[in-house]
C-alpha cells in the first residue's frame, strides 16, 4: 500500500485525472463547478498523500531541494483545504455617512468585531476626459471637440451650438437636467441645432448613441475619450469594538487589514455616487499556503542551482 | 514617439528575419559563416527590441505588460538572453536556432494583435504586475526555446546529445512558471480577495505546471532522448493554449492578458 501511495504511477494518474477535470471544467462544463465536488477534493487529498508518502520515504536521503519542494506542495494543498473549510467572506454595502458592523453572505448576516463608516467614496480618473461631437451625413463623418459655448459650422449653413455638457446626466426634483454625481457615468451634451430654417435644442448621450436620427438631416454622436478610471476608493472610519477609531482608505489593490480581517474594495454603483460595495474576508488557511509557497520557491531555487 | 517605437520594432523584425535566414543557411549548407552571423543578428535584434520596449514604456508611463501584445513582446525579449546563455553553455545549433525561429514568428504574431494602449485598469495598478508578468513570460520563453530545440533535435536525430540542454531549459521554465503562479496568487489575494479563484487562466497555468512536473518525473522513469523531446513539444501545446487559447476561447478574470 505504501509503495503504491508513494509511486510515480499514482502521481501520473493523478496528473491525468486532474488535467482532465480542468479541461472538462473550463471547456465543456456548464453546470456546477467540479472544484467543489467530493471526487475532486479526493483527488487533491490523494495528491497530497502521494507527495507526502513519497517525500517521507526519502526524508533521510533526499536533497534539501527535493524535501522543500515536496513539503511546499503539501502545505499549499493543505492550506487550500484549510482555506476552503475556514474562509469567511461576506459583503458590506455602505452609503456615504452610513456605519455598519453587519455583513452579508447570501441570506446570512454576520456581525464583525468592528464597524465601518463610509465617510466618502471617490473615483479617480487618469485625467480630464475630453468630449467630441461626430457629425455624419452621406459624405462621411467628422469629429469636433466640444466645450460649452462652442459653435460648429457645417456645410449648407447648418450650425451646432454646444449649450451644456453634463458628466452624469440626471433630473433634479424640479425636472431640470443636472449632474447626479461628479463622475463621468452618463455624459451628455445639450446642443442647439440650426438646420434648414429650424432650430432645435436636443440632448445627446455618449452611452446612448443614435438618438434624434429622424429629426435631423445628419447624424450626431456625442462621445467621450480618455475616461479611463484609475482607481476607486472608499474613505472609511474604522471603529473596533472597545477600541479607538481610526481612518483608513480602501481601494483596489490596497485592502484594509484589521483585526484578522481584510476589507477589499469590490465595486460601486454608477447610478449612486455615494455607494460602495466592500468585501470582508478572513482566510485562516492563508498562512499555510504562503508557508507552502515560500518552501516551494526555496526548493525550486536550490533545485535549479543543482 | 509612437513612430520611433514602430520603427524600432520594424528594425527588430527585419533583423529577426535576417537571423532566421542565417539559421536556415546554417542548417541547409552547413557553412560556418551563417553560424557566426546568427548570434550577431539576434543580438542586434534584441537591442532594437529593447530600445523599442524602453521607448514604449516611456510613452505609456507604465511598464508595457498590460495586454497580450505587450506581454508577447516581453516574452520575446526573454528569448534572446536565454538563448545566448544556453548557446554559450551548450554550443550546439539546437541552442541557437530556436531563438532565430521564435523571434520572427513571435514578432509576426504580435503584429496581428490589438496594439491599442490603454491606461492600467484599477486591478492592474500594482507592483505585482511586474513580478507576475515577467516571471510568466520568462517561463513561456524558456518553454518555447525548449520545444523548438526539441523539434530541432528530433529532426537532426540529436535528442540524446541535446538532452541536457532540453532538461535545463525545461527546468528554468518550470522554475519561472512556479514563480509566476506564486506571485499571481499573492497578487490575487490583494487585488481580488482570494489567492486562488479557479479562473480559466489560473486553471490552465496549473495544468501546464502539472504537465511539466509530470514530464520531468517521466524522464526519471526512463523517458529520455526522443521521448523527452516529444514530451516537451506536447507540453508546449498547453503553454500555447494557456497563453492564447484561454484569452480567445474562454472568459475569465484574465481577459486583458
Amino acid at each position: 500500500m505504501i509503495k503504491f501511495l508513494s509511486s510515480l504511477k499514482l502521481f501520473f494518474a493523478l496528473c491525468l485525472a486532474l488535467g482532465g477535470a480542468f479541461i472538462y471544467q473550463t471547456v465543456f462544463n456548464t453546470g456546477p463547478a467540479v472544484y467543489a465536488s467530493a471526487w475532486f477534493l479526493a483527488l487533491g487529498a490523494l495528491l497530497a498523500l502521494n507527495i507526502a508518502v513519497c517525500a517521507g520515504g526519502r526524508i533521510k536521503t533526499a536533497a534539501p531541494s527535493f524535501l522543500l519542494i515536496h513539503a511546499g506542495l503539501i502545505l499549499v494543498i493543505l492550506g487550500s483545504f484549510a482555506s476552503r473549510a475556514l474562509r469567511f467572506e461576506a459583503e458590506l454595502p455602505l452609503r456615504a455617512g452610513a456605519e455598519s458592523d453587519r455583513v452579508y453572505a447570501g441570506n446570512a448576516v454576520y456581525q464583525l468585531p468592528f464597524s465601518l463608516k463610509l465617510e466618502s467614496f471617490r473615483l479617480d480618473y487618469y485625467g480630464e476626459p475630453t468630449g467630441s461631437l461626430t457629425v455624419m451625413d452621406e459624405g462621411g463623418g467628422k469629429d469636433f471637440p466640444v466645450k460649452e459655448g462652442s459653435v460648429i459650422s457645417l456645410p449648407g449653413g447648418a450650425e451646432i451650438k454646444v449649450l451644456r455638457l453634463l458628466r452624469d446626466f440626471g433630473l433634479s426634483p424640479s425636472g431640470e437636467a443636472a449632474d447626479k454625481s461628479p463622475y463621468w457615468h452618463n455624459p451628455a451634451a445639450q446642443v442647439e441645432v440650426k438646420a434648414k430654417g429650424t432650430r432645435k435644442k436636443l440632448w445627446f448621450f455618449a452611452n446612448f448613441p443614435g438618438m434624434h436620427r429622424s429629426e435631423l438631416p445628419f447624424h450626431v454622436f456625442y462621445k467621450l475619450e480618455n475616461a479611463d478610471i484609475k482607481n476607486f476608493t472608499s474613505a472609511v472610519l474604522v471603529r473596533p469594538a472597545g477600541g479607538a477609531a481610526f481612518s483608513a482608505e480602501i481601494s483596489v489593490n490596497k485592502p484594509l487589514r484589521t483585526l484578522g480581517y481584510t476589507v477589499y474594495q469590490t465595486s460601486y454603483d454608477p447610478a449612486e455616487a455615494g455607494y460602495t460595495l466592500l468585501t470582508v474576508a478572513r482566510d485562516r488557511g492563508l498562512w499555510l499556503v504562503y508557508a507552502g509557497f515560500a518552501a516551494l520557491l526555496a526548493g525550486i531555487f536550490l533545485w535549479l542551482k543543482k | 514617439m509612437a513612430e520611433k517605437v514602430t520603427l524600432l520594432f520594424n528594425i527588430s523584425f527585419a533583423l529577426a528575419l535576417a537571423s532566421l535566414a542565417a539559421a536556415a543557411a546554417d542548417y541547409l549548407f552547413k557553412e560556418k559563416a551563417p553560424r557566426r552571423l546568427t548570434p550577431a543578428l539576434l543580438g542586434l535584434c534584441w537591442l532594437a527590441l529593447t530600445a523599442g520596449l524602453a521607448l514604449l514604456w516611456a510613452r505609456l508611463g507604465r511598464p508595457p505588460l498590460a495586454n497580450q501584445y505587450e506581454s508577447l513582446l516581453t516574452m520575446l525579449w526573454f528569448i534572446f538572453p536565454l538563448s545566448a546563455y544556453f548557446y554559450r553553455r551548450f554550443p550546439v545549433p539546437e541552442a541557437l536556432w530556436p531563438a532565430a525561429f521564435a523571434a520572427p514568428v513571435l514578432m509576426g504574431v504580435a503584429g496581428l494583435l490589438d496594439k491599442t494602449a490603454r491606461p492600467l485598469m484599477p486591478a492592474l495598478r500594482s507592483d505585482w504586475l511586474i513580478f507576475h508578468v515577467l516571471s510568466s513570460m520568462a517561463a513561456y520563453a524558456a518553454f518555447a526555446l525548449a520545444a523548438i530545440a526539441a523539434a530541432a533535435a528530433l529532426a537532426r536525430k540529436k535528442t540524446a546529445e541535446d538532452e541536457e540542454l532540453l532538461l535545463r531549459l525545461a527546468k528554468l521554465g518550470f522554475a519561472f512558471l512556479t514563480l509566476g503562479i506564486v506571485t499571481g496568487s499573492v497578487w490575487a489575494e490583494t487585488a481580488w480577495g482570494a489567492w486562488w479563484s479557479w479562473d480559466p487562466k489560473e486553471t490552465w497555468s496549473l495544468l501546464t505546471w502539472l504537465a511539466y512536473a509530470a514530464a520531468l518525473h517521466l524522464r526519471k522513469r526512463g523517458w529520455h532522448a526522443h521521448k523527452f523531446a516529444i514530451t516537451l513539444i506536447a507540453c508546449f501545446a498547453l503553454v500555447l493554449f494557456t497563453y492564447f487559447g484561454v484569452n480567445f476561447l474562454l472568459s475569465g478574470m484574465h481577459s486583458y492578458a
